[in-house]
């Protein structure tokens, strides 16, 4: 499974291939709590993006099993362990082919490939190789260019939902993995186009930080 | 799948046709399919001639523009806002594109899979008309079918909570008895009736050697004719019955049964084997049985008018038909037929309204009221296309009498109409602004000034003289001697033969008003790209084709049509190379027509602006396609009277 995994990434993506051909999978957690040691992943939500188009027919929704219940996060997320949720080892085994080589997208992605990480780690995985595009790093990048100096942003104005706001999409769904990882391809659709408006137009310049 | 996100699209979809028509579990799997596209502004999702992309598109957010070109230059064929539905053509005929989608504002799209349609479109009846009739944008552009419209509108009926789906007609469900009781002539009336015991009905009808009907005998008869005359039970049948019968074909539509009987008022119709006297009888439908089929009927409304002189009874069955109206435009009986039985009502109340002004005149000008005359109804009355108690528009014709006896009579016709007048705005008829009624001396007058009138207006035709020509040549007699309005008919017909060119003018004229190009983001847009907060359905949309009718009658001197549907239906007889142009137009014509009742109705105005706002998608589409034959229409007119070589 995780050899598998692996050998999809001997070959490189091109750095010269026009974002329109990339394949990107936009991806939403919601977790136990916010502390990487010892929170874990509740719920995982992803929509894939091919050809410049969210396929609706890619999305994905899982539920994990859970050995630990910790209220605050069930306040937070208000799930509830659905009757259909996966032992660990299942989901990882659907997660990685599905992942393949495409562009991970999250909104600070660094926590919930980090959570990702937690959960391939016991089956050998140690790490997610995929590329990783964050579309609160990017929309601070497209709004203040490549070089912007971070003490001048304020990060309450990089959140998904003021995000969302400013660039004009409908909230729903908030605080659940797939309603989030929609919300969030939304937004990587509509800043793709406004990096290709300031000549952001392979994986090369998207990727060139 | 994720739940969330498949209710997110199909909650979106939902709201739109022809999506709307869909069953949830069909949207469901429609919805799975649907991928998500991001266009910013002055880009193309797809150029003409490009071929078909195995999807067509659902505008979620920002719009696009149809666009095509035109000896270089891009023109607007169609405009796309929130919900529209556009790049179909491809989806239905494998095409190319026909026109350019050019993106006017950043444009978030669904995208639908042709291949998951195809099911939809087998399985669903409401969407495969939908497209066929061709309420996608753009594709009115290429095709337009009206009649593809009107069986959608049919069908598509109950499918959406939309209001533009209460534009549908449909015939009532009428049930009467096929077995009828007969007897022979030569039977005593005694035994008819104890036939009628024993069936327990009342009537019978009474047939000759050949067993076709020649009369009938009712309840009422046996107690006016026989009892209360005194006649003895071995009378004959034929000495009482009433003969001849009215008959029609046995598989008339239930409107036509309606109005025969509402025309003649008929209790009893009997219906034959070929709708003549001379064939079996297949039924018989009595007032009784169209009661209880519409609870409200006209008939009955009739009846009460003409058993009432009491002018404010006679306003309550006047206001009693308006809401009979409602009920007819909300169960989409046909425009035509509604159009007939409201003009009915009116001409009953005129009819009445004359004859009690009569009673209280005619003892001072005992001379005078013995001139014939004819009580003319105009414009949209005179068409028979008044559906709500909108402007009067009326005129009195008599005949010519001796110079010296002329001020007299003039005075008599001229205090008549008073008093009409009086009495229809008391029956909640509104006066004409511009005072186009039999009351003004102008409009009260002998033959001999009528035609001299007329003679000016075709010879000189001037503004003033086209306006008052579109508004008087739609005459109906409603009262009195139908000779005289006869008369007035020739003499147009002689004038206008003399003067081709007059048609000409005419035909200017009614160019005036082009109809708009549709809707968008809740504005009227015009072809010229103009915006306005209300649409004027009377001027931008009914009378480009009611003068276009008139004037293409006139050309061919049609006579005893004014009507606008027979119009165009005599129309589309006459020239067989434009019949489906007029065909058209007559669904248009009668598309705008429901929709200005209902919306006078709804708002309690004459119904002539209309906020497009307050449209359901739907409706604007189907609107947007009836403006379509206007265009054609006009162009037609151009080019056949040669407008463009007249100077106004």
């Amino acid at each position: 499974m995780v050899k598998r995994y692996e050998e999809k990434f001997e070959q490189k993506i091109s750095k010269k291939l026009p974002i329109s051909e990339l394949n990107f999978v936009v991806l939403d957690t919601e977790t136990t709590g916010l502390d990487i040691k010892k929170d874990h992943i509740l719920a995982f939500g992803a929509i894939k993006i091919i050809g410049n188009r969210i396929k609706v027919d890619t999305a994905r929704e899982h539920f994990l099993k859970s050995s630990k219940k910790s209220a605050s996060s069930i306040k937070i997320h208000e799930i509830i362990q659905p009757a259909n949720a996966l032992p660990l080892r299942e989901f990882v085994r659907s997660l990685l082919p599905y992942l393949g080589n495409d562009i991970l997208v999250a909104h600070h992605a660094g926590f919930d490939l980090a959570m990702l990480e937690k959960a391939t780690l016991p089956f050998g995985l140690r790490k997610i190789l995929n590329p990783v595009v964050d579309t609160g790093d990017l929309a601070i990048r497209l709004e203040h260019g490549i070089r912007y100096d971070p003490s001048r942003i304020n990060l309450k104005d990089y959140s998904l939902d003021a995000l969302c706001d400013r660039y004009k999409i409908p909230i729903h769904d908030r605080h659940n993995a797939a309603g989030d990882a929609f919300l969030t391809a939304q937004l990587l659709l509509k800043l793709l186009k406004e990096a290709e408006k300031k000549g952001i137009n392979t994986f090369g310049d998207l990727m060139r930080w | 799948m994720p739940n969330v996100i498949v209710n997110r699209v199909k909650e979106f979809l939902h709201r739109f046709p022809p999506f709307s028509f869909l069953s949830d579990q069909l949207l469901e799997s429609v919805s799975r399919e649907v991928e998500l596209m991001y266009f910013s502004k002055g880009e193309y999702i797809f150029k003409k001639g490009n071929p078909a992309s195995p999807h067509f598109f659902v505008l979620k957010e920002g719009s696009v523009y149809l666009t095509d070109e035109d000896s270089g230059k891009m023109v607007v064929k169609d405009y796309c806002d929130e919900g529209e539905v556009f790049g179909a053509l491809a989806l239905l005929g494998q095409r190319p594109y026909v026109l350019n989608s050019y993106v006017a504002e950043d444009t978030l799209l669904y995208a639908v899979p042709v291949a998951v349609f195809d099911k939809v479109l087998k399985e669903n009846s409401e969407v495969s008309l939908y497209f066929a009739a061709g309420f996608a944008a753009g594709q009115v552009v290429v095709r337009t079918d009206l009649s593809q419209s009107q069986k959608a509108r049919k069908l598509l009926r109950d499918a959406s909570s939309d209001h533009g789906l209460s534009l549908f007609m449909e015939e009532g469900k009428l049930n009467f008895p096929t077995e009828v009781l007969s007897c022979q002539l030569g039977v005593t009336v005694g035994d008819a009736a104890k036939l009628m015991y024993e069936k327990g009905v009342g009537s019978i009808a009474i047939l000759n050697q050949r067993g076709y009907p020649v009369g009938i005998i009712t309840d009422k008869d046996l107690r006016n004719r026989l009892v209360a005359a005194g006649l003895p039970y071995t009378t004959k049948v034929e000495e009482i019955m009433t003969s001849p019968v009215i008959t029609l074909h046995h598989q008339s539509d239930f409107p036509s049964i309606y109005l025969m009987m509402i025309k003649h008022r008929l209790h009893h119709l009997i219906l034959t084997e070929d709708g003549t006297t001379d064939s079996k009888i297949t039924g018989i439908v009595s007032d009784h049985d169209v009661f209880l089929s519409h609870g409200n009927s006209p008939a009955v409304l009739i009846h009460a008018l003409m058993n009432t002189w009491n002018v404010q009874e006679m306003r309550g069955i006047r206001d009693r038909a308006e809401s009979l109206l409602g009920y007819f435009l909300e169960n989409e009986v046909a425009i035509d037929f509604v159009a007939s039985i409201m003009s009915e009502i009116n001409d009953v109340i005129i009819k009445r309204a004359i004859l009690l002004a009569k009673k209280k005149l005619d003892k001072d000008f005992e001379e005078e009221s013995k001139v014939p005359f004819c009580f003319l109804s105009l414009g949209s009355e005179g068409r028979q296309e008044q559906l709500l108690r909108t402007d009067l528009d009326n005129a009195i014709v008599f005949q010519d009498v001796p110079i010296d006896q002329l001020p007299r009579t003039k005075l008599y016709f001229e205090t008549l109409a008073q008093e009409v007048i009086e009495t229809l705005i008391a029956c909640g008829y509104h006066p004409c602004p511009s005072e186009v009624m039999a009351n003004n001396p102008d409009w009260c007058q002998p033959l001999s000034v009528w035609k001299s009138y007329f003679h000016d207006w075709v010879n000189l035709p001037q503004e003033e003289a086209l306006m008052k020509a579109t508004i008087f040549f739609d005459f109906r007699p409603v009262h009195g001697h139908k000779q005289l309005s006869e008369e007035m008919t020739a003499a147009i017909y002689r004038m206008v033969d003399q003067k081709p060119s007059f048609l000409s003018f005419l035909a200017k004229n009614a160019l005036l008003n082009p109809p708009p190009m549709g809707f968008f983001k809740n504005f009227i847009v015009e072809k010229s790209g103009e915006h306005q907060d209300q649409f004027d359905i009377k001027l931008r949309a009914m009378m480009p084709l009611a003068d276009a009718a008139r004037i293409l009658a006139l050309s061919h001197s049609v006579s005893r049509v004014n009507n606008t549907f027979e119009r165009f239906e005599k129309l589309a007889e006459l020239e067989p190379q434009n019949a489906s142009l007029y065909q058209e137009a007559r669904s248009a014509y009668e598309i705008f027509l429901r929709l200005r009742a209902l919306e006078g109705i709804a708002s309690g105005t004459s119904g002539r602006y209309i906020t497009p706002r307050s449209l359901g998608k739907l409706q604007r589409q189907l609107l947007k396609n009836a403006f379509s034959p206007i265009h054609k229409i006009q162009e037609l007119l151009t080019v056949r009277f040669q407008t463009d070589y007249i100077r106004s």
